[in-house]
């Protein structure tokens, strides 16, 4: 006896360290990947495949929307009011309600806090450009500065002769003895022409808000930025950084705690409903964490039982994600929580060993009885995921992998490692008297032979007269942004003329120069359907770069020194300048006629080269330009812009191809579950050795699928891809019940131990995915409604389909 | 209401200006609206001579000053709730924030403060330094921002009793704005020297 004792407090030891390695192995190795694209199956049209680099990727998605706004004394303490707006983006009261304030003032201290930020951020490797209306020369490095000549569209119409030159300069003669002079002095050397300042005008959105102290405005007196990420914008964990990064530099600055920084874009929403959707998750999840504890408490009655039973589960998680890492470089995010969510099954093993221990027995022998019927379950379950390893779809690759890997670790611990670990002496479930009653009345049911009739019936009735359509494609419905927030976003997006999320224009072309040749070549056509208010703005990548062959063609009309020194002598005849002060104006110009043309990749080091970056890339030998698009009024006009170009131009909807990526992504798991049931229909009926008996099996667990399906679409829920995974599940918790049901020991205590098992493993489930049920997060929702509704029905069934058992027929 | 941030610290100056000076500034002081001509001439160093000009000056009460150019081409600037408005014949308005021209910002503080006689304000934006006689006195200011000072390095504003006469600033890089105000804008040479105005401003002739 002692020596057992002594064997059991070894093993438990070695298990743990196992697992503690195994911790430390996954903590080493784990690299999650939050990037929504390495989810997706692969794409398939030219559409798909821009969607699947622009899908975040995308110049638009890249842009946080930034608000200043002065902090309301009056209102609830500013500093919690903030907090909460930027934490959890609720709007405040002080959102909507206007402060008592004394506006010139103001306006100026968030005019200063504004430059403050974009002083701090502009330089900062995580942002490619930002912007909050005041003109910095910056914009163009001084390295850079002569290529303005190249850059401007002026000397595409005019030339650098006596009569311009002149009117130049009597302007600027004129701006010295203004209130201006003083903006104005240190320009003037190097750039009499105000060269800079036409550039910094052609590179400011399209349709910029109103200026104030010099920045952006809102109406509702908001001082407004825009900062482009260099992270991709639905990668929450690395936009959660750009993020945190300027509320950081917010909040070093001087007078920042009087004022609130609000942020708002793509980039912040999956940030958000990321945090959102965990929050909630974690604290149902506490929830159901001490309900199933009481639950397993109150049906066993052995704390130790309880502690050890978690083992088989956390081996199972632990391994599954060990052998991840393993065999991929990266391990999404939505495998593991899918993973983590299938892997509820598992639960099940330790569950049934528990309840079908026998007075006076040790474990191993009561689990030898039940092992066969055990190993089925956990085979079945393995060969049905197998089809998601061949589905070719990376994410439900690593989700077969992992659910794969986590069965059987779970169910193997189980049987060989668990068992050896159990108290000795146990209450045998079987002499309980409820259970008896339980196991008597269930075996009194009624089992009419047209049940199964009945229920496909139904299922058929409800499918067909169900409402709205029946799959929900868009996949951002299921972690929706809260509307306020939507209503923020759209005004700002209005004021600051930012693009559009959801429209892209895509020019195709050979090459880069090509693309920007094209671009050029499609500007007056735009100009024309901005003029008809088409389209608010539509920004083409030539807007910052013009196209080698432009460049040269301004070079070429660029006058050598000599005679642009004649021309302004001629100019300047008669005005006051210095001799010799436009010196460095003549040098530009000469030097400006020897540079080589600005090409992208000499470009990309700046900071407006970034931001041409983000609309020029290359792809498969060749290279695609990104126009963005924002205020959409005529779409066909829009589209109209591709036509009789062989698709070089072409409108690109973006949630259109999302849309449409969803349904393929749908119609590979939903191939894989075919492949999944006729592995499953193969080895139930191998495994049990007779049709009849994997019919009464499989029925059940089919009906009860299928009715959860029909229930939802009755209750106008769309389906979506979180809804099939749930059905999974559900699935694999339905096979057990049927296959412990259909199981005739011929035994009443060992079918009331039965009763009991599935009795816990019905109400453990209900319990944790019936609080899911509640969230007010949908794909927390979907998850739990089709657990809870698939294990109520997969038991009912179950039941009511299997076959009549001896303690009824006596 | 303070405007600019220099302008909101507490008056460290305005207990150390004497009861004359004091007076003096508050003798200057004008209902609103004040208009005044103005001649002004610019030494850049830009510039091989200087930039001459005229027109009017009108302080419209508060911060609110506007400034008509008539010679040589027509000008209106007005400055008004922090902002900057530029007008010129046949031109699109321009618009620009005072806060991105700090030395228009002291202008403005100086010419507002003595046209509405405010001796504290005008201590809080400068050190005051007077020289002279009641008849023929002299204010001369230092912004006490050293930012300001980096591009304003002083302001002389010279009158006679209750009217002043003229204004000199004086830019850090050596560029001189003399505004001849008032009767005495009509004496605007037509070559004027930096010499020449000085002797203008200080009473002769």
């Amino acid at each position: 006896m002692k020596g057992r004792g002594r064997g059991r407090a070894a093993l438990l030891l070695v298990w743990l360290l196992l697992l503690a390695g195994l911790g430390l192995f996954v903590v080493k190795r784990l690299n999650v990947s939050t990037d929504l694209r390495s989810f997706m199956p692969a794409p398939t049209t030219p559409d798909q495949r821009l969607l699947m680099e622009q899908v975040g990727d995308g110049p638009g998605s890249r842009l946080l929307l930034l608000a200043l706004r002065e902090a309301c004394p009056a209102a609830t303490a500013p500093a919690a009011a903030g907090k909460k707006a930027a934490g959890h983006g609720s709007v405040t009261r002080s959102a909507t309600v206007a402060c008592a304030r004394d506006t010139p003032s103001v306006d100026a201290r968030l005019a200063a806090l504004s430059q403050g930020l974009v002083g701090k951020l502009q330089h900062d490797p995580r942002y490619s450009q930002v912007l909050d209306g005041s003109f910095a020369l910056g914009a163009l490095d001084s390295r850079l500065l002569p290529y303005r000549y190249l850059l401007s569209p002026t000397l595409d119409t005019q030339p650098l002769d006596e009569a311009y030159l002149a009117d130049q300069l009597r302007q600027r003669l004129d701006d010295l003895s203004s209130p201006a002079a003083g903006l104005l002095q240190g320009l003037l050397p190097r750039d009499p022409i105000l060269e800079v300042l036409k550039l910094a005008e052609q590179w400011a959105p399209p349709k910029s808000p109103q200026m104030r102290d010099g920045v952006w405005f809102s109406k509702r007196h908001e001082a407004l930025l825009l900062v482009q990420t260099v992270a991709p914008g639905f990668d929450p964990t690395a936009q959660q950084q750009a993020i945190d990064g300027i509320r950081q530099a917010f909040q070093a600055l001087p007078g920042s705690a009087g004022a609130t920084l609000e942020f708002s874009g793509p980039g912040y929403f999956s940030v958000l409903v990321a945090a959102q959707t965990r929050q909630q998750a974690d604290w149902i999840g506490r929830i159901s964490t001490v309900g199933f504890i009481a639950l397993l408490l109150l049906a066993y009655r052995s704390i130790s039982s309880l502690l050890l039973s978690a083992l088989p589960i956390a081996s199972a998680a632990l391994a599954g994600i060990a052998v991840l890492t393993l065999v991929f470089p990266a391990v999404h995010g939505i495998t593991l929580a899918f993973g983590f969510t299938l892997l509820g099954v598992a639960q099940e093993y330790p569950i049934r060993v528990l309840s079908h221990r026998r007075a006076g027995e040790d474990a191993l022998s009561s689990v030898r009885a039940l092992w066969p019927l055990l190993l089925t379950a956990i085979a079945s379950a393995c060969i049905a995921y197998l089809a998601f390893y061949a589905s070719g779809v990376n994410g439900l690759k690593q989700l077969a992998v992992f659910t794969i890997v986590g069965l059987l670790v779970a169910g193997f611990s189980t049987r060989y490692l668990l068992v050896r670990l159990l108290p000795v002496r146990v209450r045998d479930v079987a002499d309980m008297r409820w259970l008896a009653k339980a196991r008597d009345l269930v075996d009194r049911l009624p089992r009419p032979r047209w049940i199964p009739a009945l229920v496909a019936l139904a299922i058929v009735l409800m499918l067909v007269l169900a409402p709205g359509p029946f799959w929900q494609n868009n996949l951002a419905a299921l972690t929706p942004v809260p509307p306020q927030l939507l209503q923020r976003d759209a005004r700002l997006r209005e004021a600051l003329g930012a693009p559009d999320v959801r429209y892209l224009l895509v020019l195709q072309a050979p090459s880069a120069q090509g693309v920007l040749a094209l671009s050029e070549r499609l500007q007056p056509q735009v100009d024309r359907l901005i003029a008809r208010h088409a389209v608010d703005a539509l920004e083409l990548p030539s807007r910052y770069l013009p196209s080698v062959a432009v460049q040269e063609a301004r070079q070429r009309k660029l006058p050598d020194r000599a005679t642009l020194q004649h021309e302004l002598a001629a100019a300047s005849k008669g005005l006051p300048f210095r001799a010799g002060l436009f010196q460095p104006f003549v040098d530009d110009v000469e030097a400006a006629r020897k540079l080589t043309p600005l090409t992208p990749q000499r470009y990309a080091k700046t900071p407006l080269g970034q931001r041409l970056a983000a609309m020029l890339v290359h792809r498969d030998g060749h290279w695609l330009g990104l126009g963005t698009v924002s205020g959409v009024h005529d779409l066909a006009a829009l589209r109209a812009l591709g036509a009789g170009s062989d698709g070089r131009v072409r409108l690109l909807d973006l949630k259109a191809a999302s849309e449409s990526l969803v349904a393929a992504y749908r119609t590979r798991i939903l191939q894989a579950l075919l492949v999944a049931t006729v592995l499953l229909v193969l080895t139930i009926t191998f495994a049990l050795r007779s049709l009849r008996r994997a019919w009464h099996v499989l029925a059940p667990m089919t009906l009860a699928t299928f009715l959860v399906l029909a229930v939802e679409r009755m209750a106008g829920i769309e389906i979506s891809l979180f809804h099939l995974i749930a059905l999974i599940l559900a699935g694999g918790l339905g096979l057990h019940y049927a296959l412990f049901f259909e199981r005739d020991t011929g035994d009443p205590a060992e079918q009331r131990r039965t009763l009991h098992a599935t009795l816990v493993c019905v109400l453990s489930a209900l319990l944790v995915f019936g609080m899911l049920a509640w969230a007010s997060i949908p794909v927390l929702r979907a998850i739990g409604l089709t657990v809870s509704l698939g294990v109520a029905f997969h038991f009912c069934l179950s039941i009511l389909m299997a076959p009549h058992s001896h303690a009824s027929e006596d | 209401m303070p405007l600019s941030a220099n302008a909101s610290v507490p008056e460290p100056g305005a207990s150390a200006l004497t009861p004359a000076t004091r007076a003096l500034i508050a003798s200057l002081g004008q209902p609103a609206p004040a208009r005044t001509a103005f001649a002004e001439a610019r030494f850049m160093h830009v510039l091989d001579r200087p930039l001459v000009i005229s027109g009017e000056l009108a302080w419209l009460g508060g911060d609110h000053l506007e400034r008509q150019v008539r010679q040589p081409r027509p000008e209106l600037a007005s400055i008004a709730g922090g902002k900057v408005t530029l007008q010129r014949a046949g031109k699109r308005a321009r618009h620009f924030s005072l806060s991105r021209a700090p030395q228009l910002q002291v202008l403005l503080d100086s010419f507002v403060a003595l046209l509405s006689g405010d001796a504290n304000r005008l201590a809080t934006t400068f050190t005051i330094r007077r020289s002279g006689t009641a008849a023929q006195w002299q204010l001369t200011l230092v912004p006490r921002d050293a930012h300001v000072a980096g591009s304003v390095a002083s302001i002389e504003v010279d009158g006679a009793g209750r009217q002043s006469r003229c204004m000199r600033v004086h830019q850090a890089n050596g560029d001189l704005a003399v505004d001849l105000l008032g009767p005495l804008a009509a004496k605007m040479p037509t070559a004027p020297t930096r010499e020449s105005l000085q002797v203008l401003c200080r009473g002769g002739s």
